[in-house]
């Protein structure tokens, strides 16, 4: 579920911004992140480093730039620069690991998409490691990808999880979110929030798959291979394969994932079950490439990027996402072909029908600022 | 003021694992219950706004802190970045007070 903290609803943005200057600590925490959640627009960004005094992170330049930052276990983002673009490998395996694995990202995208960067404009990557102390988690803030060391500060006998950079497709999930958030804008809650997390799901692990060259048919398809330790019952946080099967521990309970709508779960938690729910597209798109054959992001991947960057919109359900993805396969690769037969099966095997008659009206899938700025020759033309 | 019962669920993340506790200060190790106390009261607990988290974060945790005590019961849900240097350490506090709890059961 969306939340918004009253502050965003209330006060205009010249107001959270006086806040931000003047306010209390918790008054200027909140308002800062109510500007940075409002800005999503990249010249809103600019202004916004006018008051944070921070250099924007945010840089339009030819192609693969990264930066890596560590937090040095504190909260304050982005943190001291560990490593940028270009430089040899340091000491720190996290720092080098955020910097592979989303130059890895960068290349699937550029190389096999076309698509230059998170905004298709060369964005910078910028990622900071060891965020927090014990933090078990990696997120995307809407301008960056934050990673944490997982359990280190407990007992080894104790910790369920391992530093969030250990997993290549993790990496790839965070960045994938960046992507949705230029394009599709899904709404991060029920069914567009599962449809987002499924596309980070599919594009970090198309990530792995690339990294490893593997086929279809010899990718693991599990999301975070390696993040639990061997406390843990488990062989990674969700399976694309066979959601539900990911983990089944006495601390973390069992892998929550349906594979199929009939077992679709209706929750108020986790954004109304976005973690939950994306394992019924996760499994569509795994058939969908299994059907096709060979290596997944290549046919299987476009579909799905297409869809994502010119289909969906932010309000798009499981049956929009089908049957987008099955007119993005007919255009791409003709009715009736293997890969539009392949798409049609992916779905119907998590109960779905794909419906090609056009029901779903045509969306944009591209905010009236790309439009612009592809008109002004500012942004690259599709 | 008394603290009689604290109530504390973590949920989403990246792995979308629940993390919950529910206990009352009297039964935590007197250390324990000490940072709680100290933390809740260095936070002015009770006058924190109910809603604090951010939009536009995905993967991001989002936390729920309720707080019984004799006069009142006040409940505030937060997420990572937009949770003040102190609430931090009350959610570390409260995420090693889950993981005991959980490892328990």
């Amino acid at each position: 579920m969306h939340k918004h903290s009253p502050i965003n609803c209330i006060l205009p943005p010249h107001m959270l911004e006086d806040i931000a200057n003047n306010g209390t600590a918790a008054q200027r925490v909140l308002a800062i992140s109510n500007l940075k959640s409002s800005a999503q627009m990249v010249g809103k960004r600019r202004a916004l480093s006018d008051f944070t005094g921070a250099a924007f992170r945010v840089a339009a330049v030819g192609g693969k730039e990264r930066i890596v930052y560590d937090a040095r276990n504190g909260s304050n983002l982005p943190g001291t620069i560990a490593r940028k673009e270009g430089e040899a490998p340091v000491t720190d395996i996290a720092v080098n690991e955020a910097y592979d694995g989303s130059g890895a990202t960068y290349d699937l995208f550029k190389n096999i998409y076309e698509r230059n960067s998170i905004d298709g404009n060369g964005m910078r990557l910028d990622s900071t490691v060891h965020y927090q102390k014990g933090y078990d988690n990696a997120f995307w803030d809407g301008e960056q990808m934050v990673y944490g060391d997982g359990d280190e500060n407990l007992p080894v006998n104790e910790r369920l999880f391992n530093r969030f950079t250990i997993a290549i497709d993790v990496i790839g999930h965070e960045l994938t979110h960046g992507v949705t958030q230029f394009e599709a804008k899904l709404t991060y809650s029920q069914q567009p929030g599962a449809l987002n997390e499924s596309m980070s799901d599919v594009f970090g692990s198309l990530v792995k798959q690339y990294t490893l060259n593997q086929t279809a048919a010899e990718a693991d398809w599990i999301i975070g291979a390696g993040l639990l330790t061997e406390n843990v019952n488990g062989v990674g946080i969700r399976s694309m394969k066979a959601p539900g099967t990911a983990y089944n521990d006495p601390v973390l309970g069992k892998d929550p994932q349906p594979a199929h709508m009939k077992d679709y779960v209706n929750t108020v938690s986790d954004n109304g079950g976005v973690h939950i729910n994306s394992g019924i597209p996760n499994r569509a798109f795994y058939i969908t490439a299994l059907e096709i054959g060979g290596n997944a992001w290549q046919k299987a991947g476009q579909i799905w990027y297409v869809t994502l960057r010119d289909k969906l919109t932010s309000t798009s359900k499981f049956q929009d996402c089908a049957n987008l993805t099955y007119k993005a396969a007919e255009e791409l690769f003709g009715a009736g072909s293997l890969e539009h037969q392949a798409v049609k099966k992916g779905w119907a095997d998590v109960g779905l029908t794909v419906d090609g008659g056009g029901t779903t009206p045509p969306p944009s899938g591209d905010g009236c600022l790309s439009s612009l700025l592809r008109l002004i020759g500012a942004a690259p033309a599709r | 003021m008394k603290v009689e019962r604290v109530q504390f669920e973590r949920t989403g993340g990246f792995a979308g694992i629940r993390f919950a506790a529910d206990f009352k200060p009297d039964e935590l190790p007197h250390d324990q219950s000490k940072e709680l106390f100290d933390l809740l009261d260095d936070l002015d607990f009770d006058d924190l706004p109910e809603q604090m988290i951010e939009d536009g974060v995905a993967d991001g945790f989002t936390y729920s802190i309720t707080v019984k005590t004799n006069k009142k019961t006040h409940t505030v849900v937060t997420g990572d970045s937009s949770a003040p240097e102190k609430m931090q350490e009350l959610l570390q506090l409260l995420n090693r007070i889950a993981r005991n709890q959980m490892r328990k059961q």
